[in-house]
């Protein structure tokens, strides 16, 4: 993969997309791994009952939504030492049991600062299998 | 019919093993949105060492197997000079720091739904590293009838180096009832 840099990369260039399924397996393992065990996350019988966001199922986390989306940066940029500084997330819909999402970016600003110090902004989207935008993100990067 | 899926089945780590995984237990004690103390700024006393275990874990939990969150030969070679966690690797870090009662425990609060988050990161998670974490209250309001709360935490590692700064924002319930749940 080619090296990454403040000075080689292009404004809107898209980054290669991550696919995730998700499933109650998926979910309840990102709890385990964030030790958030949210009964909204890994209780499918209480969600039943309070049926929180409707359809009474569970729902992923918004944390695992938002990692899956900042890995589409970190397999872009980590390899050549970037830097991931700042994310900011957005939650929009529910993510369930049996969803496909697919994460998005595209580098949508470029800062130049002192050597070391300039950074990128990614705009960041995941979508579902419905072509619904479930969560949008932005993530800031510092690059050499 | 519907496969059971056990929590058990999933924990790896000394930490997935020792964390209290049943947020209903002690939930009537969890800070509620009306009981937010506006000046309130606490230093948690637990802290989190990492282990390489930790890290792995955590990859493995978000289905992330870049080599510089889960090899430590490959990352060793690679730009960061050795293994460094994922950036939200913080997530677990901030349960943890948090643990099942006191201060910031309205992050625990069942059927509690998250909005957005805002973090900035200032240094890699490394093993070894001891981070301790520091918050204060930030905001909270209603909108659309649902009623908001904003932390701002600091974390910091063994050098007293700021790793980073979490605006961490959830709608909460107006009831912690297993019965009566509402927003």
């Amino acid at each position: 993969m080619a090296e990454v840099t403040f000075d080689s990369v292009q404004l809107d260039t898209q980054l290669p997309e991550i696919v995730r399924e998700v499933d109650q397996r998926v979910i309840t393992r990102n709890a385990a791994a964030s030790l958030d065990y949210n009964p909204i996350h890994v209780k499918p019988a209480w969600a039943k009952q309070v049926d929180l966001l409707g359809e009474g199922t569970t729902i992923a986390h918004g944390m695992c939504t938002f990692s899956f989306m900042t890995s589409v940066v970190t397999d872009w940029c980590a390899p050549s030492g970037g830097f991931v500084s700042g994310l900011e997330s957005r939650f929009i819909r529910p993510v369930r049991p049996g969803d496909t999402i697919t994460c998005k970016g595209v580098i949508r600003e470029k800062h130049p600062r002192q050597a070391g110090k300039s950074f990128v902004v990614v705009e960041l989207s995941a979508e579902s299998q419905r072509g619904q935008v479930v969560a949008t993100a932005t993530a800031r990067v510092v690059l050499r | 019919m519907e496969e059971e899926i056990r929590i058990e089945d999933f924990l790896k780590t000394a930490k997935q093993r020792a964390f209290e995984v049943d947020f209903f237990k002690g939930a009537d004690e969890y800070e509620r949105w009306e009981d937010v103390d506006f000046d309130g700024e606490y230093e948690i006393d637990r802290t989190f060492t990492v282990e390489v275990e930790d890290i792995k874990a955590y990859s493995e939990g978000i289905v992330d197997d870049n080599a510089l969150f889960n090899d430590e030969a490959a990352a060793e070679a690679g730009p960061y000079g050795g293994l460094v966690g994922h950036p939200l690797f913080l997530t677990p870090i901030a349960f943890w720091l948090t643990g099942d009662s006191g201060p910031g425990s309205w992050v625990r609060t069942p059927g509690a739904i998250n909005p957005g988050q805002k973090i900035e990161f200032y240094e890699h998670i490394r093993p070894g590293d001891t981070i301790r974490a520091r918050s204060r209250f930030h905001d909270k309001w209603i909108k659309r009838g649902k009623r908001y709360l904003t932390y701002l935490t600091e974390y910091t590692n063994q050098r007293d180096e700021l790793v980073a700064k979490w605006w961490a924002t959830l709608i909460l319930p107006t009831s912690r009832s297993d019965e009566v749940h509402q927003f």
